[in-house]
Parts: structure tokens; C-alpha cells; sequence
């Protein structure tokens, strides 16, 4: 501030002195001697530097001709003066700054205030001059000083700004460049870009605080004329002798810096425009990326004026604009950062076709450079790349009936010319990756640190596009998909595991069919080699979109959809000869293994197009070999609740491919089963939990009502009031459940409205219902018989025992046609022990020895409720027989068949029909009239001798009697798992009932009561009478 | 002279050239001094001088040795007072002429340069032997070096230094050989031709001034001139009546023309036109004033009708600028600047002939100026005296006009525009940096 206000007083002050001198010729002739000797003849004393710079200064007023000379001297002066301004700085506090600096300053000031007039009253006349030796002047000036101690590294700009615009002299020199400036820009613009050009190849790291501070002042102009005077030194090159080393450069040169520097010392002038603007791209980067736009978009105007005189010229500017701006841009990053984002907003079809007609007025090498430049650059962006892909391909795509892209299609011809740029550019990335690997891979782990990894930016901005190219390849358009695939390949090369997995996981989530998902194959193969653990990595990455819930649930089915089908393709590749473990198929079914766990819940997930992918998925997976008994646990609960949703949705209409869920679950549930005894034992428990689970008795035709007994009344009416658990106890004896008890009460009904209604809920279909059963004891019987086979234990194809089939047969009309495989005795304990648990209430009196029959009376309510349970849910029965036929896991049911005959003791008992046909428990379907009966058919559990067969002919008394007499020989002999022994050569547990000593007394009974109905059952009779 | 040549390698620039200077002062000097009329220059001294004093590069030994700016002002002070110094005027013309004569090689730029300078310094200490020798060279030098040097002047004195006209206005007392060469190479380098080569308001001023003040500066050369001897190929002319008459005659269309380009290139050109108008009025007076005077000379020396000042094919010309550039302008806008031009040339057309400066037929000149845009004085002096009642001039002086033949002095087949491109002398001024 002080400087200004004080440069007009100075110079009022001395522009009438410096024009008033009287200058007669001689003191003129005197003057010039003492100039040019630094003598003073008239006072005869050596003249001190100051008022040398005085009288050079007087002369530059008066004399002309000694213009050059004064400029010159001055220039010692200013020198002189910055050397001492240094110093100061540099001594700064030894001593008072009162140097030669300040006597010199005024004299500078001197300078600059005739200089600044001379250039404001004849600026054409003198701003060439003036900026000329300024601008020279301030290069010397600034590298000259650049190393001293006082002066700021020169990549410090800024620092570097402050120092020189502190410093009096070249502040000066500044304000009478920029004047200078100011005054030529109007008329010759050129020419003093030119000379600012020039100084600052000279003085180049130096010399840009100028520059900056130029450009700064006058951006436009600055930025436009530089662009100008450039484009003009292009021209007068020729792109031939530049084109040759960019074009080095843009092929595989090792070191791309060094080729541009070689490049910028043959071209000097496209050297300085970069570092200038450079300078400005910081701060004026928006004037650089209009201009830059704008010179490309008047070039390829259509020339308006051919008449004008100068079109010739101008015509062969423009065309060498285009080569010129790839040029520049190629020597500058930052200016490639500049233009790259918004290039393609501007290239719209008719500016393309303007460009493919003048491009094709090249020679043909010349076009090649330039196709050469253009894909080097294209690998160079910064950012913009993925829009410039997507504009490239999209033009480059034929044009057909069917794409109708946003732009109308553009000429044949530019659609070449993009097509074959694309694929110049695969190729040269192409060539980028592996090459880069190539550096890499001889170095060392230690080295290869030391050696900086070659970015390519392009391909890094593109690592955030990962997505959208991925679907854009699955829309398998034409050619389109096919480059894009192959740069999703090079993508992943380059970025390394994390873009590839992120590649294959998006084409594995994407992939709609299996064409779809060959890409994803196609995409492996190439990277399986450089990029190990690439499919695990990927699955991990699937999995923990999984997890975070990213995906839709489509998606999520596309996914599961697409490993179940790679697995299921392995699986097939794997029975044909020569199968490649490498494929993708084959890591995709190593690899799913491990995830299965995290899979699994999403069996349960809302959508049925999912879950039924996981089961799929699931089904046909292996599972881990070592799996934890948690993940299996997991897995199993899983597998059984969809197994049951399954079941429930193919029963609704609608739902067409409900069979196929069932499959999927089915064989899941078995291959679980197979795995381990544990995973088999968790399976059979679910699966009855399951059936009988209150949500799906009605399945299998069961009632639910029967579950409520579970529940103690009061409860229940607890919960359905929902009033305070703070009353409830407060209200005395609601508290305490006495349900089994000696209190417990019988709801049959209330007194005055008799027995509660049964609750006659909706019967389901019959069909279906028969079928869920067939489906149910389907599995379970696959599960246990796999078990077995798995377990080896009972290795051999067992006989089966024709009263198995036979009893089968007799009950339920189910035809069971699987395989003979034995039940297995651990597979059917397992259901035993299920049963037993989730139908009896309590454990207590639980024990397999058999009480005394009159015993039964303390346990009427549980036998109640047992009962209940079997006619609420018919599947028990089944189940029933299937633990039967594993023996001797029936020994484990004890409590259940001594309820069931409990109740049946009591039933009989207390009948009053005159034959067992009248009594309302005949009615099949309701209960078996004779478990025990059953019982004995489908084990040997009761000997033969006490078995009947149930006549509709009995009296109640006889049949009770009958019954009896099976609960004596039940007490008599306790059915235990120990009594069996293992029949090697037909793999089944028998028993031995000669063991069991005299039979006599319990079959007394039966005698009798065959006497008495001789003529109905006296074919029986044969069999008793051992 | 190699002995000499080699001695002055090993030195530094500026004390070679002084060397050189010596050298050339000690030979010329004894050589003036033997009988045999004044010598011819020798080739090895000519190449001296150029190599050490004009530091035109020689093949073989790479870059030259530049001077330094002040080094060369250091030069020229040495030469300034050599010159000033040397009592004997036939000395210091050979000398001079042994420095700055023009060879027609690649060294005369320098020379030029050099020349420029040393004239401009000579102007400003007034050293009057400089500017006589200088005005001595003006004469035989082709026109192109001439308008080249009187530029340099220009630049200096009137547009750069601000003020300093009044130091080359001394240049009248000082030296008016100079003076009215100057004069001539000014006249030659602005023609008006473009809005460059309009000539500045201080100089027209200074010049009008000179002439008002003594209008026989004009003739000056013409009369010193020895009309036998044959003028050299393209120089100046001898006076610079017809370049003074080009300015007066056109400046009222350039102005027109410099007022329409500002208007075009919006913006409004400050009005001082309105000095220069007079100015240039004035200027017209006193050339016709000259061609009075020169009628008069003519007659004394009985040169008349023998000897014509002004050339017919450079009249021409000069009509045919003044046509095409009255069609340049538009005629509606601009009548009165075209009616005052043609005014001025008709004046000029008639006193030159009727004063016998300018040879030729009225048929010659209706021919001449068919094209002109109709101007009522015009028509007048084409059509000639009806009756002279009062004629100024006999009409019996009119028979040369009928028959024109080649003068010593007409060179008709050599019109050379100082600002034609002549391949032989390839000088193209630079200002100095």
C-alpha cells in the first residue's frame, strides 16, 4: 500500500525534473562521458552508484540513443540492489538495514516512475521495450538469486511470490511489466506471450512466480494467448517431429516422464504453455478447461468464412488443434484432471462428425499417432472415465432397431473410428496390466516396495465402477458386452483381489441365467492364474452382502441361484471325464462349504423365491468337513423349519414350483442326516418337534386344539384376558399349577352345558393331508435308513422282515415304496426319545420298568393328555411305527404305550356296550381299537403267544382282559434296549423271547376267552397252543 | 592485415574496434596524404571493420564477440569525438563512408544499426560533422537505408523520449544539409499510405517549423547538387517537394480514413486533428511558395523546361493514391476531405507547372486525372488557359512542356518505393533493445 500511494508523489515529483533539464549538447556530451566512465570531469570525483543510476537515468531521458546502454546499467543496478536486499534478509538483526538497499531504492523507484510514464504517455513506442528488458530482467534476477540462503526453495511458490514482491526492485519490475502488458495485450498479444514464453523456458523453475503472478493478473488473456502462441509454435513444428516421442510415450515407454522431458526440450514452447498453466490450473482452472474447450469446439466449427483472406491459415490451425490440445494435455496431468471430467458432455454427433471428417483429412500415420495419443491419454484420466467408456461404447455400438439409445446413432464412420479406439485402448491396457505385472513380479517382496507400482488411472477410477460395468456386460449386448468383459478383466487384474472378487461377486449376484453366469466363469478363467483364492474371497464378500442386507431380495435369489447351478455343474462336470479342478464350478463348490452356516438362515428368509434358492443351494452342496456341532445344529433347525414352510407352500395355490422346494428340502434334510450321527439326531428332533408344532399339526391333519392342554387353564385364560400378572398372584391358588396332580381338574365341560364342543377346525384337504404324511415319514424314513447306511453300521442290504411291509400295509393304506434299507436303531431312538419328550408332559414315573397296572391310576392325567395327543395328531402313529421298526428303540416309548394302554384299560373298563363294535372308540380313524395289538405286530416286544388279534366280536370285559393279560407280560417282562441282541448277518437287534420263562400265566387269560368265543375265533387258536 | 586480424582476436570487443578505428584513421589518413585522388578502399580493411566493428559473424569463427549496449555507446562516443575531433573534412568523409558505406552483404544491418545510432547520438551533442557526413551518405544511399535511418530518428525524437523534439530541432542551425535530407527520407518513410505511416504531430509540426522559418531549406540539396554528376540508382529524391505535396494533399483523406477506422473499432479518436489541419496547410503554402522560388532558381540557371524537379510517373502515382483513396472513402460522408484534397492538388499541379518543376501536356494531365472524382479547380487547371489576361507566367515558357526528353536526373525506369522490398539491401530496421 505504501508503495502505491508513494510511486504518483515520487513521480510527480520527478517527471518535470527529469523533462526540465537544460540540455545544452555539451553538458549532454559530458553527461554521456561521465556515464560511460563513471567519472565526473566537473566535480573530478568518481561517481557513487547512486548517482551513476542518476545520471543514467537523466540520459535515458535526454538521449536516445543511449537507451540501450541505460537499460543495461540499470539492469547492474537492480542487481545490485536485490543482491544487498538479500543480504539483509539474510543478516537480518546484525546489523540496521540501512545499506546500500536503501540508498538504492529511490533511485529505483526513479527508474520505475519514468519508465512507468514513458510507458503510459507512449505505450506502442515503449512497452515492447520495457517489457522485453523487464521480463528478461526479472529471469535473471530470479535465478540468479534462487540460491541464495534468503530465498525460498523454488517449488515453494507462494513463499517464493512473497519474497520477490517484498523486494522494492522487482515489485517495480513487475508493476511496469504488468503495465507493459496491460498496454500490449490490446494490439500484440502475441508477442509478449511469446517473450513471456521464452523467459520462462529459460529461467524455468525460477522463473514462475512471474508467470503466476501474469497469469494471475490477467487470467483470460493470459491462459488464451498462451493456448494461442502455443498452438502456433505446434503449427510451425509440425506434429511430425512431435508427435514421435509422445508416441514412445504412449507405447510401453518405461519411464513417461522422461520422454516428456525429451519432448518439451525439442518443442520449447509446448513445454512452458504446460508448466504455465499449470501455475494457473489451481486457482483458474475453470478459464483453462472453457478455453481448452473452447479453441477444441472452434476448431471444429464449421469454417464460416472461406471468402475471408485468412482461412487457409485458419483452416490449417484448426487442424492442427486437435493434435495440438491432445499434445498438451498429454504433457499435463493437471490439465488432463481438468478437461478429462467434462470431454464427454462436449463431443455431441454433429461435433463428432466434424472431427471425423477432419481427422480423415490427415495422413495416415499422422492418424495413427493420434489414435495412439488419444487411447494413452484415455488410459490417463483421472476422473470421467467410466462416463467416457460408457460414451464410447455406447457410440461405438452398431446401430439396430433394438438399442435406441438417448443420441440418435452417429456416422458409420465415427462409429468405426470409436469401436477401433476402444479397442486400441483394451489392447493398450492390455498391455499396461501386464507389463506391470511383468516390472512386478522378478522384484522381490522387499523391492517391490522400494519399486512405486505404476498407476493407471483410467482403471482406478474405474475400480469405484465396478458395478455398473458389470451389469452392463450382463445385458449382453452385441460387441458391447464383449469389450466390456474384457475390461472387467483387465479391471481386475489390475486392481488386484479386492476388484476382482468385487467383479465376480456382482456377476455372480447379477447373473439372471446361465449364459449370464459364463461371463462369470469366462472372467475367472483368466484370472484364476495371478489371482489365487479368488473364488473363496469372492464368496466371503457374497456372504457379507448377505449379511449386511444389500441385496434385494431378487437379487439375493440370483445369487444363491447362480452357486447352486455352479455347484450343480461341477457336480455334473465331475462324473464326465476330465474335469477341471480349476474351473470356477469346482472352486465355487470347495468353497461354498464353509459358508453354508451363513446360508442357512436365509432358508428361512420371507421371500420363497429366496429361501428356495438356499435350499437349493444348500441341497446340493456338501457340507464341511469338519463342521461344528453348533453349525450344524444351526443348519438342521434351518433345514426343518423350511422343510415344513415348504410343505405349507405347496399347498397353496399359486405357488407352482412348491414340489420342487419340497425336493430341495428333502434331499437336504437326508444329505444332513448322512453327514454325522449328531446332525442326524438334530434333524429327526426337529422334524418331530416340528410335525407336532402347533402351527403345522394341521399339515398332517392333526387338530391343534389338543396342543392347548399343555397349557394349565388358568393360564390359558390368563393369556387370553391379558389382564396383569400383579392380579394373578395376588388371586390365592391360580399360582400354583397343580396339573398332574391328585388336584388337578378335568375340563371335560362345565356342569348344566355338557361336553366342551370339539373344536371342529377346517379339515384340510384329505389328499393333501395324506401326501404331507407321505412327504414327512418320506424323510424321516430316508433320514434314518441313511444313517445307517452312512454309519455303516448296519452296512448290508438287510432283509426286511416281511411283517414290517405287512403291517404297513394294513395300516393307513400308505404304500411306502423306498428302499429296503433297515431303519436304523439309532436314527429310530432318536425319534423315540423326540416322542417321548414333546408328548409327555412330565417325566415323572417315566422309567421303562412297567408298575403295577393298578399304578396307572396316579397317572390319569398324563395318560389323558398322551391320548389326547394322539388323536389330535395321527402322524404320531406313524411315527410310532417307525421307531417300531428300529428296534429296539420302541423301549424308549414305554410311557407312551403305557398311557395308551392305560387309557384304553380304563376305556374298556368302564364300557357298558354289550360289544366292543358299539363303542364309539371303534370308529377308525379316531383311535386303533387295539394298540397293543399293533404293537405286538410290529414287535416283538409281547410274545406271540399273548398277541390277538382284535376281534370286533369281544365283549368290553374280554378285550379288557385281553389287555391285562399284555400289561402283566409287560410287567413281567420290562421292555429294555438290553434285552436285544445284534444279528450280525442280518445287520437288526432281535430279542430272544425263549428267555422270558413261562408265558403260561399270561396267557391263560387268553385261552379263555377264546373258549369262550370258539366260533369266531377259533382259527386263532393254533397259535397258543404251544 | 591477417598479422592485425589475429593481434585483435585476443582482445576484448571494445578494444579491438577502437584498434580497428586507429587502424583505419593512420592507413586512410597517409593514404589521402600520397597523390592519386582519393583511394580506393581495400577489401581486407573493409572486412576488418566489419568484423570488429559490426561483428558480422564470420563462418569460421563461431559466435561473434557482441558488444555489450554499453560498450557500444562506449563505441560510439569514441567515433563521436573522433569525428568531432578530425579537423580535415576529407579525412572524416572517407572515414566515414570506410564504415557505414553500404557493401550489400549481410554486415550492413549492423551498420545500419550502428549508423542509426551513431546519427541519433550525433543529433543529441550536436556534433555537426557527424550530421554533415551523414547527410553526405543520405545522398548516395539507397532510399530504403535512408528511410530506415530517418525511422530511427523518429522513434527517437518524437515518439519515444517524450520532449525531446527540441533537441533534433536543433538540428536546422546545426546542419541544414542534414536537415533538408532528413526532410526528403522523412517524407519517403510516411506517405501516408497507412495509418502508420502517417507522420507523427511533433514531426510534421517540427518540420512545418522549418520549413516557415526558411523555405530555401528545401532546395538545399538541389542547389548543392552538381548537375552533371548522375544521381545513384534508387536514392532519394532531390528534394522532397513532392513528398511534402503527397502530405499536404492526402492528409485530409487520412485523416477521414483514421477518423472512420476509430469509429469502426469503437473508439473515439481524441480530436486533435484540427492542429495538424492547419498545420498541414500551412505546409502547402510554403511548398507552393518553394516552387516560386524555385521557378526563380530555375531561370537563373536557365534550367527551365530542361530540368524537371518533379517526376511525371511520380505525380502519377501520387494522383493515383490520391483516387483510390477518395473511392476507399465513402464519397457521401467524406465530400468536403475529397474536394479539399483535390483543391490542393490542382494548386499544386498548376504552380508546379506553371513554375516548370513538373514537365507535362494538359493532355498528359487529363489523362493523368480522368479518374479523379469531378473538383471544379481541377477541371480548371486540365482544361488549361482559356486566355490569360493576366497570366503570371508567359505562355511562351510552355513549349518545353510539349516536348519532354530524358533528363540527366530522371531515372523513370527506377521508381523504387523506399518501402519496396529490395533484394540487394535487405535492411529492415529493429528498435533497439
Amino acid at each position: 500500500f505504501f508503495a502505491r500511494w508513494f510511486v504518483p508523489c515520487l513521480f510527480a515529483m520527478q517527471t518535470p525534473l527529469c523533462h526540465a533539464l537544460p540540455a545544452s549538447p555539451q553538458e549532454l556530451a559530458l553527461e554521456i562521458k561521465a556515464f560511460l566512465t563513471g567519472f565526473d570531469q566537473t566535480q573530478g570525483r568518481k561517481l557513487s552508484v547512486r548517482d551513476h543510476a542518476r545520471c543514467a537515468v537523466r540520459l535515458l531521458c535526454t538521449v536516445p540513443a543511449c537507451r540501450g546502454a541505460v537499460l543495461e546499467h540499470l539492469r547492474e543496478v537492480y542487481d545490485e540492489y536485490v543482491a544487498a536486499f538479500l543480504q539483509d534478509l539474510e543478516v537480518e538483526g546484525d546489523r540496521d538495514g540501512g545499506g546500500v538497499g536503501a540508498n538504492l531504492e529511490d533511485v529505483v523507484k526513479e527508474v520505475h516512475a519514468v519508465l512507468s510514464e514513458f510507458v503510459r504517455l507512449n505505450p506502442k513506442a515503449w512497452a515492447p521495450l520495457v517489457s522485453a528488458w523487464a521480463v528478461d530482467l526479472l529471469g535473471h534476477l530470479s535465478s540468479k538469486h534462487a540460491g541464495r540462503r534468503a530465498a525460498p526453495h523454488s517449488s515453494s511458490l507462494n513463499e517464493l511470490l512473497q519474497l520477490w514482491m517484498s523486494c522494492t526492485a522487482t515489485r517495480c519490475l513487475m508493476d511496469i511489466y504488468s503495465q507493459c502488458l496491460a498496454a500490449m495485450l490490446a494490439w500484440c498479444p502475441d508477442a509478449c506471450v511469446d517473450a513471456l514464453l521464452d523467459t520462462s523456458v529459460q529461467h524455468s523453475p525460477h522463473f514462475d512466480w512471474v508467470v503466476a503472478h501474469i497469469g494471475s493478473a490477467f487470467p483470460d488473456t493470459i491462459i488464451s494467448r498462451v493456448l494461442a502462441c502455443g498452438l502456433k509454435d505446434f503449427c510451425a513444428h509440425g506434429m511430425t517431429g512431435s508427435e514421435k516421442p509422445s508416441q514412445q510415450a504412449a507405447r510401453a515407454s518405461p519411464n513417461p516422464m522422461m520422454a516428456a522431458v525429451d519432448k518439451s526440450n525439442r518443442v520449447p514452447k509446448i513445454g512452458s504453455v504446460v508448466g504455465i498453466l499449470g501455475h494457473l490450473a489451481s486457482r483458474h482452472s475453470d478459464s483453462i478447461k472453457r478455453e481448452l474447450f473452447r479453441m477444441f469446439q472452434d476448431s471444429l466449427s464449421p469454417s464460416a468464412g472461406q471468402t475471408t483472406p485468412g482461412w487457409e491459415v485458419t483452416a490449417h490451425l484448426n487442424r492442427v488443434t486437435v493434435p495440438f490440445l491432445l499434445q498438451l494435455i498429454a504433457l499435463s496431468p493437471t490439465l488432463l484432471g481438468a478437461v478429462s471430467f467434462e470431454l464427454v458432455d462436449s463431443l455431441r454427433p454433429p461435433l463428432l462428425l466434424q472431427l471425423q471428417c477432419q481427422l480423415q483429412g490427415l495422413p495416415q500415420d499422422e492418424q495413427e499417432n493420434l489414435l495412439g495419443l488419444a487411447v494413452h491419454l484415455i488410459s490417463q484420466f483421472p476422473a470421467g472415465g467410466a462416463r467416457l467408456l460408457h460414451f464410447l461404447a455406447d457410440t461405438a455400438t452398431p446401430a439396430s432397431v433394438i438399442i435406441s439409445g438417448p443420441s440418435p446413432s452417429p456416422h458409420d464412420g465415427v462409429r468405426e473410428c470409436c469401436d477401433r479406439l476402444l479397442q486400441m485402448l483394451l489392447l493398450h491396457l492390455h498391455k499396461l496390466v501386464y507389463s506391470r505385472l511383468d516390472i512386478d513380479e522378478p522384484c522381490n517382496p522387499s523391492s517391490s516396495l522400494s519399486t512405486p507400482v505404476r498407476v493407471i488411472p483410467f482403471l482406478e477410477e474405474l475400480q469405484s465402477h465396478v458395478a455398473e460395468l458389470c451389469g452392463e456386460t450382463l445385458r449382453l449386448e452385441r460387441k458391447r458386452h464383449l469389450w466390456l468383459h474384457q475390461l472387467l478383466c483387465l479391471l481386475s487384474v489390475y486392481g488386484g483381489p479386492t476388484v476382482a472378487t468385487e467383479a465376480l461377486c456382482q456377476l455372480l449376484t447379477l447373473a439372471r441365467n446361465p449364459e449370464e453366469l459364463t461371463l462369470a466363469s469366462q472372467l475367472y478363467a483368466p484370472l484364476s492364474v495371478s489371482l489365487p483364492g479368488l473364488v473363496p474371497a469372492a464368496l466371503d464378500r457374497c456372504v457379507a452382502q448377505v449379511h449386511t442386507q444389500n441385496l434385494s431380495s431378487r437379487e439375493l435369489a440370483q445369487l444363491l441361484n447362480n452357486l447352486a447351478a455352479a455347484v450343480h455343474s461341477q457336480e455334473e462336470d465331475a462324473k464326465g471325464p476330465g474335469a477341471g479342478q480349476a474351473s470356477m464350478a469346482a472352486q465355487v463348490a470347495a468353497a461354498v462349504p464353509a459358508h453354508l452356516h451363513n446360508f442357512c438362515h436365509l432358508l428361512l428368509h420371507g421371500d420363497h423365491a429366496v429361501s428356495r434358492s438356499a435350499a437349493r443351494l444348500l441341497s446340493c452342496s456338501q457340507l464341511p468337513h469338519a463342521a461344528s456341532s453348533s453349525h450344524l445344529v444351526q443348519i438342521s433347525r434351518a433345514a426343518v423349519a423350511h422343510f415344513f414352510l415348504a410343505l405349507r407352500q405347496r399347498g397353496l395355490s399359486g405357488v407352482s414350483d412348491g414340489g420342487e422346494a419340497v425336493s430341495y428340502s428333502m434331499r437336504l434334510l437326508a444329505r444332513l442326516a448322512a453327514y454325522s450321527p449328531l446332525a442326524l439326531k438334530s434333524v429327526l428332533q426337529q422334524l418331530v418337534e416340528g410335525a407336532l408344532h402347533k402351527g403345522n399339526v394341521d399339515l398332517f391333519g392333526g387338530q391343534s386344539q389338543g396342543q392347548g392342554g399343555g397349557i394349565t387353564p388358568s393360564a390359558a385364560v390368563i393369556l387370553d384376558t391379558g389382564s396383569s400378572l400383579l392380579d394373578i398372584n395376588c388371586t390365592f391358588g391360580t399360582t400354583v399349577n397343580f396339573a398332574g396332580s391328585v388336584w388337578s381338574v378335568f375340563h371335560a365341560g362345565e356342569v348344566g352345558k355338557g361336553l366342551k364342543p370339539p373344536s371342529n377346525s377346517l379339515q384340510p384337504d384329505p389328499d393333501r393331508v395324506i401326501q404331507n404324511l407321505q412327504t414327512l415319514l418320506a424323510i424321516t424314513i430316508q433320514c434314518c435308513t441313511s444313517a445307517g447306511a452312512g454309519s455303516g453300521a448296519n452296512g448290508g442290504n438287510g432283509s426286511s422282515s416281511g411283517t414290517l411291509n405287512g403291517s404297513r400295509h394294513n395300516h393307513g393304506g400308505e404304500t411306502l415304496s423306498d428302499g429296503p434299507a433297515p431303519i436304523n436303531a439309532e436314527a429310530a431312538k432318536a425319534v423315540a426319545v423326540a416322542l417321548v419328550e414333546n408328548i409327555c408332559p412330565d417325566v415323572a414315573n417315566g422309567e421303562l420298568a412297567w408298575p403295577p397296572e393298578d399304578h396307572a391310576k396316579t397317572t390319569v392325567e398324563r395318560d389323558i393328555y398322551i391320548r389326547r395327543a394322539f388323536e389330535a395328531n395321527p402322524v404320531l402313529f406313524h411315527l410310532l411305527r417307525v421307531v417300531a421298526a428300529g428296534r429296539p428303540a420302541l423301549c424308549y416309548c414305554s410311557v407312551i404305550l403305557r398311557a395308551l394302554l392305560a387309557t384304553l384299560l380304563a376305556h374298556w373298563e368302564a364300557s357298558r356296550e354289550p360289544s366292543v363294535l358299539d363303542s364309539p372308540w371303534h370308529r377308525p380313524g379316531v383311535l386303533p381299537p387295539c394298540p397293543p395289538a399293533w404293537a405286538r405286530a410290529s414287535s416283538f416286544l409281547l410274545s406271540s403267544a399273548t398277541s390277538t388279534s382284535s376281534s370286533p366280536h369281544l365283549t368290553p370285559f374280554e378285550v379288557r382282559l385281553l389287555l391285562v393279560g399284555v400289561w402283566e407280560y409287560m410287567r413281567g417282562n420290562t421292555p429294555v434296549p438290553q434285552k436285544f441282541t445284534f444279528s450280525a448277518e442280518k445287520g437288526l437287534f432281535y430279542r430272544d423271547f425263549s428267555r422270558d420263562g413261562d408265558v403260561v400265566r399270561y396267557v391263560a387269560p387268553i385261552h379263555s376267552v377264546l373258549h369262550k368265543n370258539i366260533d369266531e375265533l377259533g382259527h386263532l387258536c393254533w397259535r397258543f397252543q404251544n | 592485415m591477417s598479422d592485425i586480424r589475429h593481434s585483435l582476436l585476443r582482445r576484448d570487443p571494445l578494444s579491438a574496434a577502437k584498434e580497428v578505428l586507429y587502424h583505419l584513421d593512420i592507413s586512410l589518413g597517409s593514404a589521402l596524404q600520397a597523390p592519386g585522388g582519393p583511394p580506393a578502399l581495400e577489401k581486407a580493411t573493409v572486412d576488418l571493420v566489419e568484423e570488429f566493428i559490426f561483428h558480422a559473424s564470420r563462418e569460421r569463427s563461431g559466435p561473434p564477440k557482441r558488444m555489450s549496449c554499453v560498450q557500444e555507446l562506449q563505441l560510439l562516443e569514441i567515433m563521436c569525438s573522433y569525428f568531432q575531433e578530425q579537423s580535415k573534412d576529407a579525412v572524416r568523409q572517407l572515414i566515414f563512408s570506410a564504415l557505414f558505406g553500404l557493401q550489400g552483404n549481410q554486415a550492413d544491418d549492423c551498420r545500419m544499426a550502428m549508423l542509426g545510432k551513431l546519427v541519433s547520438m550525433g543529433v543529441a551533442v550536436c556534433c555537426v560533422p557527424i550530421l554533415e557526413c551523414a547527410a553526405a551518405w543520405l545522398q548516395r544511399s539507397h532510399a530504403v537505408c535512408c528511410v530506415g535511418i530517418a525511422r530511427v530518428l523518429v522513434d527517437d525524437y518524437c515518439t519515444l523520449v517524450p520532449g525531446s523534439t527540441s533537441t533534433l530541432q536543433q538540428v536546422f542551425s546545426a546542419s541544414p544539409r542534414f536537415c533538408c535530407q532528413f526532410i526528403t527520407a522523412v517524407t519517403a518513410l510516411y506517405d501516408l499510405s497507412s495509418e502508420e505511416l502517417t507522420p507523427p504531430p511533433p514531426l510534421l509540426e517540427m518540420v512545418v517549423g522549418w520549413i516557415t522559418e526558411d523555405h530555401r531549406l528545401l532546395l538545399l540539396t538541389f542547389l548543392n547538387m552538381p548537375l552533371t554528376s548522375p544521381l545513384p540508382l534508387g536514392c532519394l529524391e532531390l528534394t522532397p517537394l513532392l513528398g511534402l505535396l503527397r502530405w499536404s494533399i492526402k492528409a485530409p483523406l487520412a485523416a477521414q480514413r483514421k477518423r472512420k477506422h476509430g469509429l469502426t473499432n469503437g473508439q473515439p479518436e481524441a480530436e486533435k486533428g484540427a492542429g495538424c489541419e492547419e498545420l498541414y496547410s500551412k505546409l502547402h503554402l510554403s511548398v507552393l511558395q518553394v516552387f516560386l522560388m524555385l521557378q526563380a532558381h530555375l531561370t537563373e540557371k536557365n534550367l527551365i523546361g530542361r530540368l524537371s524537379v518533379l517526376q511525371v510517373d511520380h505525380v502519377a502515382a501520387l494522383v493515383e493514391e490520391v483516387g483510390r483513396l477518395g473511392e476507399e472513402l465513402n464519397p457521401l460522408n467524406a465530400a468536403n476531405h475529397i474536394q479539399l484534397a483535390l483543391d490542393r492538388m490542382a494548386q499544386a499541379l498548376q504552380v508546379a507547372m506553371a513554375s516548370g518543376a513538373l514537365l507535362c501536356t494538359r493532355e498528359d494531365l487529363r489523362m493523368l486525372c480522368s479518374r479523379l472524382p469531378h473538383n471544379n479547380l481541377l477541371q480548371l487547371v486540365m482544361s488549361g488557359p482559356v486566355q490569360q489576361p493576366h497570366a503570371p507566367f508567359q505562355p511562351n515558357l510552355y513549349p518545353h512542356i510539349h516536348a519532354p526528353r530524358a533528363t540527366p536526373l530522371a531515372h523513370p525506369a527506377h521508381v523504387i518505393s523506399p518501402h519496396s522490398f529490395h533484394p540487394a539491401i535487405g535492411f529492415a530496421y529493429r528498435p533497439i533493445r
